[in-house]
């Protein structure tokens, strides 16, 4: 069975640090990208089973990232985490309409995040094993 | 003479008068004397005409006929004939000298009474007979024939008397009517015959002349008083139309005043059109004036808030708005002008302590401002709140794998990473402060005279030691000598420190930041210069404005920037009357340059 692929998409170098090695202590397997571009670059090559992206961003943000991913993979039905600071900044109205999307508030405890994509991957159907998909978008 | 004249007229006119009425006086009683001749004629005729011919005929000069001569007294009678048809006399008796006639009955005689007038002639004067059959037919048919005198136009003496006083009463007045004409103009026609006098030369006496002084003084003093009473109505006139002007005065400087108020007013009357509406409303709203004035609302206006507020002092709901009595305030966005914020009240307009209503007061005011600012405000917050969280968030995540990871290296990394996010939010917060001291005027500025040297040193040496886990060479470029300057020394400190935590931060690998001083002019020139990404030219005109951070989206690494430190510098520079210049080229770097003005030293001065 293949490790479940997760990408981490934040601009702040010291975040995506952490829970990589917090994540791959997990076992799972951990791609990074530090803005949309980059993470829409990374769904292509290989398309994640969790997305967890923060909002702002230079470069495209995370209101723009995550429903360019749902709509341009319309098909697979990945998780999508939005590390949030709560704050007016980080208006969440636009995530109301995907499916399959949580906030996950800062500070963010790597421990809480294990926890949380244990408890979504047990609650899949087991083993789920994919075919390769074809990149949609370049 | 005109007063000859006036009674010689009144005297013709009272001439003419008396005639008139005497002449209808004698007509009228023509009139009379020939209605009586006629009824005294058709009445003797019928009762003659009753009695027998017997009586008629016997006695002839002592029967009934006889009886008729207490008529010869009558001047007017002048003869009753009885006679058959063929014209003979049966009996007859005839007035004084009088002569009957012996014409002819006409033919229709026989048939009923008659009249006809005998024109004069043969020493007979004018008369008038009256005739009819008699009703006894013994002799055949007989008629009665009775004559009168024609009455002549004449003045019968008996009101020869009468007129004549008639005549003596009216001409008695004329003279009292030419007096009291006379009397009355008496005063203008002394004056006129004096002056008449007093213009022809060299005929006034003396005597006439104190007449004309003494009727002239008191038409003077008559004259006075008038010019006095007229006087006084024009100066009634004159302070009315000064009041009026006052009150057109007072009108129109508190249209003035409505008029230049920073709000725009809108009046109202009780069926909810405007009556008045002041200029600023035309900028305010973006409607013109002569839309507003007098029309219907729906047809102006076009903000359904304001339409919503002003329908409320309209119409059915306006009692219950008055009712409450207090004033109701929206907010909004006109839809005619962009980006503007509108504030509008309104309150019912009540005069004579509350007894009048004029309907109702809108008062429009711009709130941009304080919108904007509201905005700021809460957009400083956030910034903040997201600025201090991001810290949090990472010494949060470091600290939890310090307390699970046993790896040395690991724990190294996450004890420098929290280090470095301690020095961040500090950083932050004690700008933070700084803005709010800045921003509430709290922090003024203890200008000393400082030598610029030290300052300069210690700056370096701070950024030397941010600089080198980075790999950032740090230049000092001094002169030998620099002139002195006034500045607070904290301040200035912290406006240098900002400056050059940019130039470390924005700066690639590998480069240098290089902090140089110079005298130039009357200024001193600092100047921090990097060698990063440099600034895009969209982004040097904001690049001091509070929070604006530069899109880095092709930057490698987040900057850690929370878009205080170069508006900090900038201020306090601007709080020393010096100003910040920027330099910039794109990947080549940028250079901040401070100008300074240089204070010639007070003798004695002491320079810190």
């Amino acid at each position: 069975m293949s490790a479940r692929r997760i990408l981490l998409v934040d601009d702040e170098p010291h975040v995506l640090r952490v829970l990589r090695l917090a994540l791959e202590r997990e076992g799972y397997a951990v791609a990074t990208a530090a803005d949309g571009h980059a993470a829409l670059a990374c769904m292509a090559a290989q398309l994640p089973d969790v997305l967890i992206s923060d909002i702002q961003m230079d470069g495209m943000d995370g209101r723009t990232l995550c429903p360019l991913a749902r709509a341009t993979w319309p098909d697979h039905p990945f998780l999508i985490l939005v590390m949030t600071s709560m704050t007016a900044l980080d208006e969440r109205s636009w995530a109301r309409a995907l499916s399959n999307t949580e906030f996950l508030e800062k500070p963010l405890s790597p421990r809480q995040l294990v926890a949380r994509l244990a408890r979504h991957f047990a609650a899949l159907p087991s083993s789920p094993d994919r075919p390769s998909e074809p990149p949609h978008a370049a | 003479m005109k007063f000859n004249r006036i009674g010689i007229i009144l005297i013709g006119c009272a001439l003419i008068a008396i005639m008139l009425v005497v002449t209808l006086l004698v007509i009228r009683q023509h009139d009379s004397q020939t209605a009586q001749i006629r009824t005294k004629g058709v009445g003797l005729v019928k009762s003659l005409s009753t009695v027998p011919l017997s009586l008629l005929r016997d006695g002839a000069n002592g029967g009934v006929l006889a009886s008729l001569l207490a008529y010869h007294d009558d001047s007017g009678f002048a003869y009753a004939t009885i006679g058959d048809a063929g014209g003979r006399i049966l009996a007859e008796v005839a007035g004084k000298g009088s002569m009957t006639p012996s014409l002819p009955l006409p033919a229709s005689a026989a048939a009923g009474f008659g009249v006809r007038d005998l024109a004069a002639g043969g020493g007979t004067p004018a008369l008038r007979e009256f005739y009819g059959p008699l009703a006894d037919r013994s002799m055949g048919p007989v008629f009665v024939r009775v004559g009168f005198y024609q009455p002549r136009h004449a003045m019968p003496a008996q009101d020869v008397s009468f007129l004549a006083l008639l005549a003596l009463a009216m001409f008695l007045v004329v003279p009292v009517i030419y007096l009291v004409i006379k009397r009355e103009m008496a005063p203008l026609a002394g004056l006129s015959d004096q002056l008449r006098l007093l213009a022809a030369p060299g005929k006034a006496d003396a005597a006439d002349a104190g007449d004309v002084r003494e009727t002239i003084g008191a038409m003077q003093r008559h004259l006075g008083q008038a010019g006095e009473r007229i006087a006084q109505l024009e100066r009634g006139a004159l302070d009315t139309t000064a009041d009026n002007r006052l009150l057109q005065y007072g009108s129109r400087k508190l249209n003035a005043a409505l008029q230049s108020l920073p709000d725009a007013l809108l009046m109202l009357d009780p069926a909810g059109d405007v009556t008045f509406a002041s200029g600023k409303i035309e900028p305010l709203l973006g409607i013109p004036m002569e839309r507003i004035l007098g029309q219907p609302l729906e047809s102006w206006c076009c903000d359904p808030v304001l339409r919503s507020l002003i329908g409320r002092f309209s119409g059915d709901l306006r009692d219950n708005a008055r009712a409450h009595g207090v004033a109701q305030a929206v907010q909004f966005a006109p839809r005619n002008v962009d980006g503007r914020q509108l504030s509008a009240s309104a309150q019912p307009l009540s005069g004579g302590h509350g007894t009048m209503s004029f309907g109702t007061l809108i008062v429009v005011r711009d709130v941009t401002r304080e919108f904007l600012a509201r905005q700021a405000g809460n957009d400083f917050v956030a910034h903040v709140s997201h600025e201090l969280k991001s810290p949090l968030n990472v010494i949060g995540m470091y600290a939890e794998m310090l307390a699970d990871s046993d790896d040395e290296t690991l724990r190294v990394e996450s004890l420098n990473v929290i280090q470095d996010e301690i020095e961040r939010m500090n950083a932050l917060v004690g700008n933070l402060l700084n803005v709010s001291k800045l921003e509430s005027g709290s922090m003024s500025p203890e200008r000393n005279r400082v030598r610029l040297d030290d300052l300069l040193r210690d700056a370096h040496d701070q950024a030397l030691s941010r600089a080198e886990g980075k790999g950032l060479r740090v230049v000092l470029d001094l002169p030998r000598e620099l002139e002195a300057v006034a500045i607070d020394k904290d301040l200035f400190r912290i406006a240098l420190n900002n400056l050059l935590t940019n130039a470390i931060k924005y700066n690639r690998p590998g480069g240098s930041v290089t902090l140089s001083a110079r005298n130039e002019d009357n200024e001193i020139v600092i100047s921090v210069r990097d060698t990063g990404i440099g600034i895009a030219p969209a982004d040097q005109d904001r690049i001091f404005d509070k929070f604006y951070r530069v899109s880095e989206g092709d930057a490698p690494l987040k900057r850690g920037g929370h878009g205080l430190g170069l508006y900090l510098a900038a201020q306090i520079v601007e709080l020393h009357h010096g100003r910040v210049v920027l330099d910039s080229e794109p990947g080549v770097g940028s250079t901040f340059s401070v100008h300074l003005k240089i204070v010639p030293a007070p003798a004695g001065a002491a320079v810190l």
